[in-house]
């Protein structure tokens, strides 16, 4: 694969000597540098609420379940259901998953599959002696949900940045990829801020794909209302509102006739998904890459989603439901992905607001901050654990109120060691994770 | 006052600009009409529900109650009521989407308690959604209990958390006139910390369903859906309370007088005046008031000029009034984008929409395609974030456009396309459409269909007020012009569709 960094581009386009900042430098990257030769794409599965990770990966050994057992109480998992798995290098505890994921223990067995432990928003290392004395900086707003979304979708700190990691992710990588047919960003589920970017635009569109507009198709006078249709969109507008909504309808109306086209003439997959929500769109995402040469995709960056994580109440009846899902549309759509020669070059990942307090509610569990996430595919060295696996102990080491648990691994980390693999230059990594610089590690290893 | 001007207003407070209403606030003045509206009765949700067979699953009455929704804003003449409340449940949030929709006759009462409320105190309607079963469901007040240390069993900080949050103060402190506050380092000031999260969650414990034999046997029934949750004194919590502002509440109160003390609390904060002024300014008028147009209407809710704080029928005045509400003076960040759902009801309102059966039932959830519904909303964060700022120009000059959230490339072709079917399928020159298919009456246009230019100023003056840009004007009569004279029908259809689709109808000004 060809990398060329950011000042390689300004160097070759000249830009170099006036661009004085990261945005103004990238406008001025508009002359392709060349293309890369493979493809590669991520896919990100946001957990929506807050994921109890500590219930998805829960230690098995005998001190360090009675740990997590005396915390959780009533909300623990009888060790006997847990899954156990059996990374290659050990800690010296065994742990198991959800009794729910048997379709991701299969794979992490075959090595397909890596956990990253304790990982959250951090600005820079932090112990617990430092929360508490308030002597390091910490991202804004912990334990609230819009606001911890928006640092793992944008990794922006302090800062009150507009854009996200994937969004710059697209911008830097944009002259490699100026044949691409469709946005490197695309997501199914909606507007975010992941994807949110200064020169290139995410594209949107259902969970089963785009959709035509009507009375816009083949006739005679279909293809007149189209016309006349965009020439209403390309008039001007005395509001920025106007202006908006145009470009967004002129994109749509642009976009859609070439993606389901390919679409429509796309081999059928044998590899069936679940019919849950987020299987479809992982279906959908999975019949895309099938349609990438069509499109000329090189580099694509997938958004998918799945809610309901806020366990406030019900825990035990909500969440097994929820991870029964993720584990089978995850494994599914890795299955759809060796079908299409591709599982190589596919890396899905997770996200998720927080993890969530080891104490209850009752029945439930509050916003609490580092948690569990898990990647897969083959591009993944698996079979392992990234980052210590915390104390599970209210009040112990990583604890700092109520069993919220200090990360010891940034979301800069975790978004850096993915951006690399999909491209970016180590020298550009710092633009997707503008707190890298604070943590020692820049890649965490378990992507090849 | 001008077309121009009452079909502003009207955008402002109605589900829809009409023809006849516009004549009304021309011919009596926008103060007389707000006053009129403000003595209409409410229109009412639980009342039809009552009429209906108890469904054999709670889900199946959802669709009833949009129904009942949709005839009240369609066709209530208590239209700032309903709009009001409509940008109340878009503030303090719950929703169908999750454990309520078992609860169709709790989700009505909520919202039948936000349109009863909507010219009320602030403070009674803090207090009624607080204590509402279907915000107890949503947010987990109800069954909340004290903290359980053997059990490592604390409050649950959820209700807590996001009244303060999204309902009341938000996170930073703020100016009179909405903008943030800065300490001497120049930074924000939070709000509250997590004592004092802890302090209310504390404060919350000990209620649920009424009518329960004790706290465990609390039950959701059709009645207690409905009814004020209630306090089992057993189960809540006697610890002290930190709250905000350094109040600190004693040991041993009684729930009662911790949850009164608790509200009049956050009451007083001195964010609810900006905070609420700028919520309902952005869902009602504009996305980007100006500091100005906030501190006067904040100012209003904190004394409505006979020393009460929280008057929401001031604060409605104040907002609607405001010289940024009502002059004609329009910048390129004036009004808004309208709500998605609001184009539609423009649409229903202004062709007298109907179905041959009397309902609007919306199958299979007008969320499908308008990413938008009563009580429907994917989350306690509402359709959009009032923060939204979509890249580029908007985002570029520091300004938000809450709608654009959910505009997507893919929601826009839903929506474009639901209204295509509306205006060639389901119009009252159509025969054989399903009794329960809503219909617009389009008859005034048919009879002008055979001269195009007075077909397209026509349905200018019912969706756009009569001010149409040459552009689209000349776009429409094109396609018009494509159809034989005698297809009055599709003459009719192709001039409705570009405009209704059209950048200029999505904009309120």
């Amino acid at each position: 694969m060809k990398r060329l960094s950011r000042r390689e581009f300004l160097q070759a386009t000249g830009a170099g000597l006036v661009a004085t900042s990261p945005v103004v430098g990238l406008t001025q990257m508009a002359t392709p540098t060349g293309s890369f030769s493979d493809y590669r794409a991520l896919v990100c599965v946001f957990l929506f609420g807050g994921n109890d990770s500590y219930n998805m990966l829960v230690p098995r050994s005998d001190a360090e379940y009675n740990v997590y057992s005396r915390s959780r109480q009533n909300l623990a998992i009888d060790r006997a259901a847990l899954l156990p798995i059996s990374p290659l290098i050990r800690d010296g505890a065994h742990y198991g998953l959800h009794p729910n994921m048997g379709a991701i223990q299969t794979l992490f067995d075959s090595a397909r599959v890596a956990f990253v432990t304790n990982v959250g928003p951090l600005i820079e290392p932090t112990t617990k002696e430092q929360y508490e004395s308030g002597s390091v900086a910490l991202p804004p707003r912990l334990f609230s949900h819009n606001d911890q979304q928006a640092q793992w979708q944008s990794l922006r700190g302090r800062a009150p940045g507009k854009t996200g990691w994937a969004g710059r992710v697209g911008d830097l990588l944009r002259s490699h990829v100026s044949d691409q047919q469709l946005a490197t960003n695309v997501s199914l589920a909606g507007n975010q801020l992941f994807q949110a970017a200064d020169e290139t635009v995410a594209y949107t569109m259902g969970r089963n794909g785009p959709i035509p507009f009507q009375g816009m198709g083949d006739a005679q006078r279909a293809q007149q209302r189209r016309a006349v249709f965009q020439r209403i969109l390309g008039a001007d507008y005395d509001t920025m509102y106007e202006r908006a909504y145009r470009d967004i309808q002129q994109r749509a109306v642009e976009t859609v006739d070439r993606v389901s086209a390919a679409l429509e003439n796309a081999q059928p997959l044998s590899t069936t998904l679940p019919s849950s929500r987020l299987g479809q769109q992982l279906g959908t995402v999975a019949r895309l890459i099938g349609v990438r040469e069509q499109l000329d995709m090189q580099r694509q960056i997938f958004f998918v989603s799945t809610g309901g994580f806020d366990s406030h109440d019900d825990q035990l009846q909500s969440q097994p439901a929820l991870l029964s899902d993720v584990s089978e549309s995850i494994s599914a759509f890795y299955r759809a992905t060796v079908e299409l020669g591709v599982a190589s070059s596919v890396t899905t990942f997770t996200q998720s607001d927080f993890g969530r307090t080891l104490t209850s509610n009752g029945d439930g569990t509050d916003h609490g901050w580092g948690g569990v996430q898990f990647v897969v595919g083959d591009a993944v060295r698996g079979r392992e654990l990234y980052g210590r696996y915390p104390r599970l102990e209210i009040g112990g080491p990583d604890d700092v109120r109520r069993g919220r648990l200090i990360p010891g691994i940034s979301a800069d980390q975790y978004a850096a060691t993915l951006a690399r693999w999909i491209g970016v230059p180590d020298e550009d990594l710092g633009h997707v994770a503008p707190h890298l610089h604070n943590f020692a590690q820049r890649d965490l290893g378990f992507l090849i | 006052m001008s077309m121009a001007e009452a079909w502003r207003f009207l955008n402002q407070a109605t589900f829809g600009a009409t023809q006849a209403d516009a004549q009304q606030v021309i011919d009596i003045g926008i103060e007389d009409w707000i006053e009129q509206q403000i003595g209409q009765p409410a229109s009412l949700q639980l009342p039809y529900l009552n009429t209906l067979p108890v469904p054999d699953r709670p889900p199946q009455l959802q669709p009833d109650r949009v129904d009942s929704w949709f005839r009240n804003v369609v066709d209530g003449p208590d239209q700032l009521r309903q709009r009001v409340a409509f940008a109340m449940s878009q503030i303090m949030v719950v929703s169908e989407v999750g454990a309520l929709r078992q609860a169709p006759y709790g989700l009505a009462g909520y919202y039948d308690m936000l349109v009863e409320n909507a010219f009320a105190n602030f403070r009674e309607l803090l207090e009624d959604v607080t204590l509402h079963p279907s915000m107890g469901v949503y947010l987990s007040m109800l069954g909340n209990q004290r903290a359980d240390p053997e059990r490592n069993i604390s409050p649950d900080e959820n209700y807590a958390r996001e009244m303060m949050q999204l309902f009341t103060i938000g996170l930073v402190e703020l100016n009179l006139d909405g903008t943030v506050r800065t300490d001497a380092q120049g930074e924000e000031i939070p709000t509250y910390n997590q004592d004092i999260i802890e302090g209310f969650a504390r404060v919350f414990t000990g209620w649920n369903y009424a009518e329960g034999a004790n706290f465990n046997r609390a039950r959701r029934t059709i009645p207690t859906q409905i009814m004020p949750m209630e306090l089992y004194p057993d189960y809540h919590s006697g610890e002290s309370k930190q709250l905000l502002n350094g109040t600190q509440l004693p040991e041993g109160q009684s729930g009662q007088q911790d949850l009164e003390d608790a509200l009049d609390n956050v009451f007083a904060h001195a964010n609810v005046g900006p905070f609420i002024a700028t919520r309902l300014i952005e869902r009602l008028v504009t996305s980007n008031p100006t500091p100005g147009y906030v501190e006067r209407v904040a100012s209003t809710f904190n004394d409505n000029g006979s020393g009460v704080r929280g008057d929401l029928q001031a604060v409605i005045k104040a907002i609607l009034l405001d010289e940024e509400a009502r002059s004609a003076d329009t910048t390129a960040s004036s009004g808004k984008l309208k709500e998605p759902l609001l184009r539609l009801t423009q649409l229903w309102r202004a062709y007298d929409a109907r179905s041959a059966d009397g309902t609007f039932v919306f199958r299979p959830s007008t969320n499908d395609v308008f990413a938008q519904g009563p009580l429907q909303s994917p989350s306690v964060f509402n359709f959009f974030s009032p923060f939204y700022a979509p890249p580029g120009e908007i985002a570029n000059a520091g300004l938000t456009a809450p709608e654009l959230q959910i505009a997507t490339e893919f929601r826009n072709t839903l929506i474009t396309n639901y209204f295509y079917t509306q205006v060639f399928r389901r119009h009252s020159a159509r025969d054989g459409l399903r009794a329960d298919e809503v219909y617009i009456v389009i008859e005034d246009e048919l009879t002008l269909a055979a001269n195009p230019d007075a077909l397209i100023e026509r349905i200018a003056e019912k969706l756009l007020g009569g001010e149409i840009s040459e552009t689209l004007h000349t776009a429409a009569k094109e396609m018009v012009e494509t159809r034989e004279a005698d297809d009055v029908a599709g003459r009719v259809a192709e001039a409705l569709f570009l405009i209704v689709s059209s950048p200029e109808f999505a904009r309120q000004h």
